[in-house]
C-alpha cells in the first residue's frame, strides 16, 4: 500500500454486495468468463482480476465477490474499505433482497464516509420477469433517492452485464481524475462539500 | 573417434597435457585442423545429449509433479473423511454423556487429546519463534504452515513466512535463511478478512488477507493448502460462536446422523417400556410360554444405529439383513412388529446417509469422486436402492464433469479429449456398479446424451463461433469425433447424436466459409505468364509441398525455376487441396457432405471463371492449358482425396456434374482432346 504503484494499466476496484442468492457470483462469472453458472454455491469472499478496454484505454478491473449470507455481516467492513465502487445487487424476484439493499447502502456509506462513492443499484434476474416481486417504479424511486443509477440485469441472458461493470468503472475513473485535481486543494473537505451539494439538490 | 575422446572422461585429464600431446602427434596444420574438427563434433554431440537428458528429466519431473498433485487431492479427501468421522464420533459421545452419568470420563478424553496438540503447538511457537513473548495458555491450536508472501503490485515473492493459527490469534513469522522463524506480527482473526483469489494474472493458490495494517497476498504451495487455510481462518473467525453452540448441544456437523440417533434413542426407550408393559399382561392372560426371540434381535436396532454413526455401513447393512431374514422366518416373538418397523426405518435411514455420502463425494477431481463413491454405491445396490443411487451418482458426476471442463477451458487446455475421457470413466464406473440393473443403464444413456448436449452447447459457444475458419473447425471436429468414436468400445454410441447436435452450426459455418472464400478467388491480378520461382530451391520446396498434398507437378516444370502454369493456378492448387482435406475431414459425417461438396464445386467454378483482364495480351492457348489443368488434373485428384480422406463410398455427384459441364465448355479446341484422361470415377 505504501509502496509506489508500478506503472501499468489503471486498476479499478469493484465490490459486489447484496443478499445471498441474488446472483452476485453469477454476474461476476458471466462478466469474467462469459458463462452462466446454474448451481448455487454460497460465496465467502472471492476476488477476480481482468484486463479490459474502457473507452479505448486498457484498464484492469478487480472484482471482489462478497458473501451475501447474514453470518458474514460482521466482517463486511473490512472488505468494503478497499472498494472504490460498489454494485449493490438484489433480485427482482425477491423483495427481501431489495429491502436489504438499504442496509448495504448504509454500511457502505458509513465505512467509506462518502455520499457520492461510485455505486450502482442492480436489479438482477430480470429474465424471470414473470416472477417479479419488486415493482420497477419502487426500484427507480429508491435509486433516485440515493442519486445513483438503476440497471436491471440478467446473469443468465447476459443482459446489461457488461453495462453495469463498465458504467461503474467509468464512475470510478472520473472520480479518480476529479480527486487527483482536488488533492492539490483540500481533499479532506471533499466529503463535506459533496454532502452540502446533495442537500442543496 | 570415441576411443580418442575417452581421454576427456578420465579424472586426471589435463588440458595442457592433452594439447601438448596433440601438437606432438599431429603432422602439420591440416592434421591439427582435422583433430580440432573432430573435437568440435564430439563437443556438439555431447551438448546435444545433455540437452536431451535434461529434457527427459524435465518430462519425468512434470509427470511426478502431476502424480503428486493427484495424491495430494486424495489425501485431502481422506482428511476430510477423517474429520467428518471424528465429528460423528464426537456427536455420539455427546449424546451418550447426558444419559449416562458415569460416562463423564469419556467426555473428558477428547479435550485431553486436544490439549496435547495445543501444548505441542504452544511449545513449538515458544521454541522456534524469536521475538514472540505472547501468552498462548489456554488457546486452541488450529493450523500451521509455510506460505509465501507476494508483492501486492507485481505478485513477485517477497519473503517466506510461517503462520501459526490459534483460536484468537494468528502469528505471522518470517522464515529466515537459516530456517529459524522470526516473529513479524500477530492479528486477531476476528479483525482480518480473508479473500480467496480466484483469478489474478495466473497467480495460483493465493489468498488475500486484509489486516488492520494493510492488504497482503500469501501464496500456498498447493491448492489443498490454500483451501485449508481459508477454512481454518474461518473457524478461528467463528470460534466463539461455535464454542457456544457446541456447549448447547452436540456438534452441528452431521445433521443426519445426529438427528436419527436421537430419534433412535427415544424409540428404543419406547420399545423397552413397551416390552415391560406388554409382557406382564400377556403372561397373566394366557400363561403360555412366551417367545422372546434371540437376545440379539432386541438390541439389533440400537446396534445398527451405532454402526451407521460409526460409518461401518457394511456391518450395519449385514445386521439389517440378518434381522429381516430372521423375522421372515419367525415373527411370532414379542415385539416383532415393532422391531420390524424399526429396522425398516433404519434401512431408510441408512439409505439416506449413504445417498448423502454419495452426493458429498463431488470434489475437484472426477477420479477421486468416483473412487470415493464406490463404497456407498455398492451397499445401496445391495439394499435395492440402485435407482436412487444411480440418480445421485450421475448428479455428482455432472458437477465434476462440468467443473473440469470449465477449468480446462479457462486454462486453455484441450477439452474434447477430457470430456470423452471423463464420460468414459463415469460410464465404466457406472456399468461396474449397476451391471445388473437395466433401468440404471437406461439412465446412464440418458445422462450421457444430456451431458453431450451440454458439451456441444459449450463447444458451439466457445469454439465454433461465427467466423471460425474452416481449418480450425475441421481440427476441432476431428478432435471430438475420435474420442467420441472410441466410446463404442464400451458400448456407447454417441456419434450420431453428436453430429446431430453440431449439424446446423457446422452447416452455417461451412456456408459462411464458402461465401468468404469465394470472395478471395481471382482477387490478385494475373499476368497469365508461366510462374517463375526465381530459385531452384524455391521450386523444389513448392513441389514437395504439393506432393505432400497429393499432386505431382513435376511434369509442368520447365527450366530450373519455372512452372508452366500461371502463379494464380499454382497457388489455387495448393489452397484447393488444403481445403479439400479440411472439407473431407468434416465430411466424415454424411449429413455435411452436400454443403462441403458445394463449397468445393463453387471454388472450382470460380477459379475456372477467372478471365484475363481486358486489354491484356495473352496467349489463349496458355489460358486454355490452365483451365484444362484445373479440370483434368486438379479436380480428379481433389475428388479422389475427398473420398479417401472422408472414407466414404459416396460419389462426388456435384463435382462430377461440374466436370462434365466444363468439358463441354472447353471442348471446341480439338487439339487438346488427346490430353484428356479417362475418367476414373
Ligand atoms: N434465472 C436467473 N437465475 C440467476 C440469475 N443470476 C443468478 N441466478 C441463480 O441464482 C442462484 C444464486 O446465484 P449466485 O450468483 O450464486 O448468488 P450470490 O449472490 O453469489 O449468493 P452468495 O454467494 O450466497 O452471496 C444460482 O442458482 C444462479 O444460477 C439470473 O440472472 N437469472
Ligand atoms: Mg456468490
Amino acid at each position: 500500500m505504501s509502496k509506489k504503484p508500478t506503472v501499468g494499466p489503471a486498476l479499478h476496484k469493484v465490490i459486489m454486495v447484496g443478499s445471498g442468492g441474488v446472483g452476485k457470483s453469477a454476474l461476476t462469472l458471466q462478466f469474467m468468463y462469459d458463462e452462466f453458472v446454474e448451481d448455487y454455491e454460497p460465496t465467502k469472499a472471492d476476488s477476480y482480476r481482468k484486463k479490459v478496454v474502457l473507452d479505448g484505454e486498457e484498464v484492469q478491473i478487480d472484482i471482489l465477490d462478497t458473501a451475501g449470507q447474514e453470518d458474514y455481516a460482521a466482517i463486511r467492513d473490512n472488505y468494503f474499505r478497499s472498494g472504490e465502487g460498489f454494485l449493490c445487487v438484489f433480485s427482482i424476484t425477491d423483495d427481501e433482497s431489495f429491502q436489504a439493499t438499504q442496509e448495504f447502502r448504509e454500511q457502505i456509506l458509513r465505512v467509506k464516509n462518502d455520499e457520492s462513492i461510485p455505486f450502482l443499484l442492480v436489479g438482477n434476474k430480470c429474465d424471470l420477469s414473470d416472477k417479479r416481486k419488486v415493482p420497477l417504479n419502487e426500484c427507480q424511486t429508491r435509486a433516485q433517492q440515493w442519486q445513483v443509477p438503476y440497471v436491471e440485469t440478467s446473469a443468465k441472458t447476459r443482459e446489461n452485464v457488461d453495462k453495469v461493470f463498465f458504467d461503474l468503472m467509468r464512475e470510478i475513473r472520473s472520480r479518480k481524475t476529479e480527486d487527483s485535481k482536488a488533492t492539490s486543494g483540500r481533499a479532506k473537505d471533499r466529503c463535506k462539500k459533496r454532502r452540502l451539494k446533495c442537500t442543496l439538490l | 573417434m570415441s576411443e580418442v575422446m575417452k581421454d576427456f572422461d578420465k579424472p586426471d585429464f589435463s588440458v595442457d597435457k592433452y594439447t601438448k600431446q596433440l601438437v606432438k602427434e599431429c603432422v602439420g596444420g591440416a592434421d591439427l585442423q582435422q583433430r580440432k574438427k573432430e573435437i568440435q563434433v564430439y563437443s556438439d554431440q555431447t551438448s546435444a545429449t545433455l540437452k536431451k537428458s535434461v529434457y527427459a528429466n524435465y518430462m519425468q519431473f512434470i509427470e511426478t509433479a502431476k502424480e503428486i498433485s493427484h495424491l495430494e487431492s486424495e489425501m485431502y479427501q481422506l482428511s476430510h473423511i477423517l474429520i467428518e468421522q471424528r465429528n460423528i464420533l464426537a456427536s455420539l459421545t455427546d449424546e451418550k454423556s447426558p444419559g449416562n452419568a458415569q460416562n463423564n470420563e469419556e467426555g473428558e478424553e477428547q479435550p485431553t487429546q486436544e490439549d496435547v496438540e495445543n501444548s505441542h503447538a504452544t511449545r513449538a511457537v515458544k521454541e522456534m519463534v524469536q521475538g514472540f513473548n505472547g501468552n498462548l495458555e489456554g488457546k486452541t491450536f488450529l493450523n500451521e504452515g509455510a506460505l509465501i508472501e507476494l508483492d501486492t503490485n507485481d505478485y513477485r515473492p517477497i519473503q517466506r513466512v510461517f503462520f501459526f493459527l490459534f483460536n484468537d490469534v494468528l502469528i505471522v513469522c518470517k522464515v529466515k535463511h537459516d530456517k529459524r522463524l522470526e516473529f513479524l506480527s500477530e492479528y486477531d482473526p476476528k479483525k482480518i478478512a480473508v479473500i480467496n483469489i480466484k483469478d489474478l494474472d495466473g497467480v495460483r493458490n493465493a489468498i488475500n488477507i486484509i489486516t488492520p495494517d494493510g492488504s497482503k497476498i500469501f501464496q500456498s504451495v498447493t491448492a489443498a493448502g490454500k483451501t485449508e487455510w481459508i477454512e481454518k481462518l474461518e473457524v478461528a473467525f467463528r470460534f466463539d460462536q461455535q464454542k457456544k453452540t457446541n456447549k448447547k448441544g452436540p456438534a452441528p456437523q452431521p445433521p443426519k446422523a445426529k438427528q436419527t440417533s436421537q430419534q433412535q434413542k427415544d424409540s428404543t426407550n419406547d420399545a423397552k417400556s413397551l416390552v415391560s408393559d406388554l409382557s406382564p399382561t400377556d403372561s397373566h392372560a394366557g400363561k403360555t410360554v412366551e417367545n422372546y426371540g434371540p437376545d440379539w434381535i432386541h438390541t439389533a436396532s440400537e446396534e445398527i444405529q451405532t454402526l451407521v454413526a460409526q460409518r461401518y455401513f457394511e456391518d450395519a447393512q449385514a445386521l439389517i439383513k440378518r434381522t429381516q431374514d430372521y423375522i421372515a422366518k419367525d415373527s411370532s416373538f414379542v415385539n416383532a412388529k415393532h422391531i420390524t418397523e424399526k429396522v425398516k426405518a433404519l434401512e431408510t435411514q441408512l439409505t439416506d446417509v449413504l445417498l448423502q455420502e454419495l452426493s458429498n463425494c463431488h470434489c475437484r477431481n472426477l477420479q477421486v469422486t468416483l473412487r470415493a463413491s464406490r463404497r456407498s454405491l455398492k451397499i445401496l445396490v445391495d439394499i435395492g436402492r440402485a435407482r436412487q443411487a444411480c440418480g445421485t451418482l450421475l448428479k455428482v458426476a455432472t458437477m465434476a464433469l462440468r467443473t473440469a471442463q470449465r477449468e480446462a477451458r479457462r486454462n486453455n487446455t484441450e477439452i474434447s479429449e477430457l470430456f470423452f475421457c471423463d464420460l468414459t470413466q463415469v460410464a465404466c464406473e457406472f456399468l461396474t456398479a449397476f451391471e445388473t440393473q437395466p433401468a440404471c443403464v437406461g439412465a446412464l444413456v440418458v445422462w450421457c446424451n444430456a451431458e453431450l448436449q451440454y458439451f456441444a452447447s459449450q463447444l458451439i459457444k466457445h469454439y465454433l463461433t461465427k467466423g471460425t475458419h474452416l481449418d480450425a473447425v475441421a481440427k476441432c471436429i476431428e478432435g471430438i469425433r475420435k474420442p467420441c468414436a472410441k466410446l463404442t468400445e464400451i458400448g456407447l454410441d454417441l456419434s450420431y447424436h453428436l453430429e446431430g447436435l453440431l449439424r446446423s452450426t457446422l452447416e452455417s459455418l461451412i456456408e459462411e466459409s464458402r461465401v468468404r472464400l469465394l470472395e478471395t478467388v481471382g482477387r490478385s491480378e494475373d499476368t497469365w505468364q508461366p510462374y517463375n520461382l526465381q530459385t531452384k530451391s524455391n521450386l523444389k520446396r513448392l513441389l514437395l509441398e504439393l506432393d505432400a498434398l497429393g499432386i505431382d507437378m513435376r511434369t509442368h516444370t520447365t527450366g530450373d525455376t519455372w512452372i508452366n502454369l500461371t502463379q494464380s493456378t499454382v497457388l489455387f492448387t495448393r489452397h484447393y487441396l488444403q481445403l479439400t482435406a479440411q472439407c473431407a475431414h468434416l465430411a466424415k459425417s454424411e449429413v455435411l457432405w452436400p454443403s462441403l461438396e458445394l463449397l468445393l464445386r463453387d471454388m472450382m467454378m470460380a477459379q475456372q471463371a477467372v478471365k484475363p483482364v481486358t486489354g491484356l495480351s495473352v496467349d489463349p492457348n496458355f489460358v486454355l492449358k490452365n483451365k484444362l489443368y484445373l479440370l483434368e488434373e486438379l479436380l480428379p485428384i481433389a475428388m479422389a482425396n475427398f473420398r479417401s480422406i472422408s472414407g466414404s463410398e459416396r460419389k462426388c455427384e456435384m463435382l462430377l456434374d461440374l466436370q462434365r459441364h466444363l468439358r463441354k465448355q472447353l471442348a471446341p479446341v480439338p487439339k487438346q482432346r488427346s490430353v484428356y484422361q479417362t475418367d476414373v470415377f
